[in-house]
């Protein structure tokens, strides 16, 4: 059995207990969100670049307290993004928590079960349309075709909060897996994949440090995350093992009418036997974004955002791409940097629009990713807009 | 040379009069948010950094170990952003962003939210380790305002 079903299992069965005991009530909170976007000249999100409806983001979370050590968290959502991720319903988390020390100036607490990304800036919420930035987030880092992956671990969560006089600190630590979907999969390998793809494991580590009473927050995190793929039946791939190792800084400064974020990672990617027996891949990725937000009034927000990636750092202008694939693949798979403007305007309570248009140059974020689309994805330069309303409760 | 010396003092005066009247008038405006406990609460101050803390759900239990349930007006309300700006130093925004990850992320929980400021002091009289904060007159004992300690 999955462990994200016995997690769900063991969770109504605690959420049904604790309702037998009448303690605390039972805690609701949940978003509707449904917008427009187009992505011209690319695959993003569908193959013919139209205007589509593929921008639909629902969830419904709920959280119990069983006692003061132990607590139920769990939020589903539906979720159709076109070409960025698989359509449909999943488990966003689901998980008890166990409070291991509670004092005025430590917490400590432990989470089994299906965990939210915790080490970025925007992965914990990363479906809740209101607290993103921007409907589309830097692809950089919040890689949409790796999403599921990305979004969290079946496993144990460790999370430590203190402070001192230097300020507040944030420690988390996350070990586990994920499951890959068909659709996933070929999200990451091409359709011609008919084998199994397995996340192996994936370790996370998270340092936060906000000084005090100052508006800046400063974090650093660390992957390292195994991949393991069985060929299947007349298969264009073979079996191999994929591993990424990143290091990632992030800065955030929260001012009256200006918010500043950043994030900048190094990855380190290893790829073995997958494209053929002997192959072996051993490149490193740069990336990152700079956001600016300024707060022009309590409703209103605009946005601008760079941000940048190359898929090797010794290629960044993707010349080897070329060389290799006998000039099959365009240099432009190399690389993806995007430049961003948009603006948010919270017009009622709980409810929102946010509008945005990006200017990219490259397909290196593109998928699938071992076998890149050079038919659709034949422009270096693409553009995308997108339109989104949404509420929450 | 007299005549001038006593213009200047008049001008003196008068201008002296007029930043009196004109800082009286402001301070008498400057609204004073005052932090209120539960009685059950044995803390009579509190430093600015464990308010943060607190209003930010990250210290969620008084010294003693009692839970501490956390009551707070909406955004709009203009005593919650000048509790935000003067007491805790934050922007309303920074506690909804730390308040959204909380509940749609599962970490944590978020304050409740109350309708007035009568609600609030009626809420937290009844909640043991409860904490809130008005801007009106407290009259009676059913709860207790805390001394928030400047850095």
């Amino acid at each position: 059995m999955k462990l994200t079903t016995r997690a769900i299992c063991l969770g109504l069965g605690l959420i049904g207990q604790s309702y037998s005991l009448d303690a605390e009530p039972l805690k609701i909170n949940g978003f509707i969100a449904q917008g427009i976007v187009q992505a011209q000249d690319s695959n993003f999100v569908t193959d013919d670049g139209d205007v589509s409806v593929k921008l639909t983001e629902i969830g419904v979370n709920s959280a119990y307290r069983i006692n003061p050590s132990f607590r139920m968290a769990g939020q589903a959502v539906y979720l159709e993004g076109g070409n960025r991720y698989p359509d449909g319903f999943r488990i966003d988390y689901l998980f008890l928590e166990w409070q291991l020390l509670n004092r005025p100036n430590w917490k400590i607490k432990t989470q089994i079960g299906r965990n939210k990304n915790y080490h970025w800036l925007y992965s914990s919420t990363r479906d809740v349309p209101h607290t993103r930035p921007s409907i589309v987030l830097p692809q950089s880092l919040y890689f949409d075709v790796f999403r599921d992956v990305a979004l969290g671990v079946d496993g144990l969560v460790f999370i430590a909060q203190t402070n001192n006089k230097l300020g507040e600190w944030d420690v988390n630590l996350s070990y586990g897996n994920s499951r890959i979907t068909e659709e996933q999969k070929k999200n990451l390998l091409g359709s011609n994949s008919s084998g199994k793809l397995k996340h192996d494991f994936d370790i996370q580590f998270s340092l936060y440090l906000r000084p005090n009473l100052t508006n800046f927050q400063f974090g650093f995190s660390l992957l390292d995350a195994d991949f393991s793929y069985q060929r299947g039946d007349n298969d264009t791939l073979f079996t191999g093992d994929e591993t990424s190792q990143r290091i990632m800084f992030n800065l955030l400064y929260q001012g009256q009418r200006w918010e500043i974020a950043s994030e900048v990672m190094k990855e380190r990617v290893i790829a073995e036997n997958i494209l053929f027996p002997g192959f072996y891949s051993d490149v490193t990725a740069e990336g990152g974004y700079l956001q600016a937000r300024y707060f022009l009034s309590n409703q209103l927000t605009m946005l601008a955002r760079l941000d940048i990636y190359d898929r090797d750092r010794q290629d960044r202008d993707g010349k080897n791409i070329e060389t290799l694939s006998q000039d099959l693949v365009p240099g432009y798979f190399g690389l993806m940097d995007q430049a961003t403007v948009g603006v948010t305007w919270k017009f009622a309570k709980n409810i929102q629009i946010q509008a945005e248009y990006h200017r990219v140059k490259g397909t290196g974020r593109l998928a699938p990713i071992f076998t890149p689309d050079t038919v659709i994805n034949n422009s270096k330069y693409w553009n995308m807009w997108a339109i989104q309303l949404m509420y929450w409760f | 040379m007299n005549q001038i010396r006593r213009h200047f003092c008049s001008v003196l005066f008068i201008s002296l009069g007029c930043l009196l009247f004109v800082g009286f008038s402001v301070s008498s405006q400057v609204p004073v948010v005052r932090v209120v406990v539960n009685p059950s609460v044995e803390s009579k101050e509190i430093s600015v950094e464990q308010i943060r803390r607190i209003f930010s759900m990250r210290q969620t239990a008084w010294s003693n170990d009692q839970a501490i349930t956390v009551y707070v007006l909406s955004n709009q309300q203009q005593t919650h952003q000048v509790f935000c700006i003067k007491v805790l130093g934050m922007f309303p925004y920074q506690l909804d962003r730390i308040w959204n990850k909380l509940v749609y992320s599962g970490l944590g929980e978020e304050p409740i939210k109350v309708q007035s400021e009568q609600e609030m002091l009626e809420r937290v009289s009844q909640r043991p380790g409860a904490i809130g904060y008005v801007m009106q007159q407290i009259i009676g004992d059913n709860v207790n305002v805390i001394r928030v300690l400047e850095e």
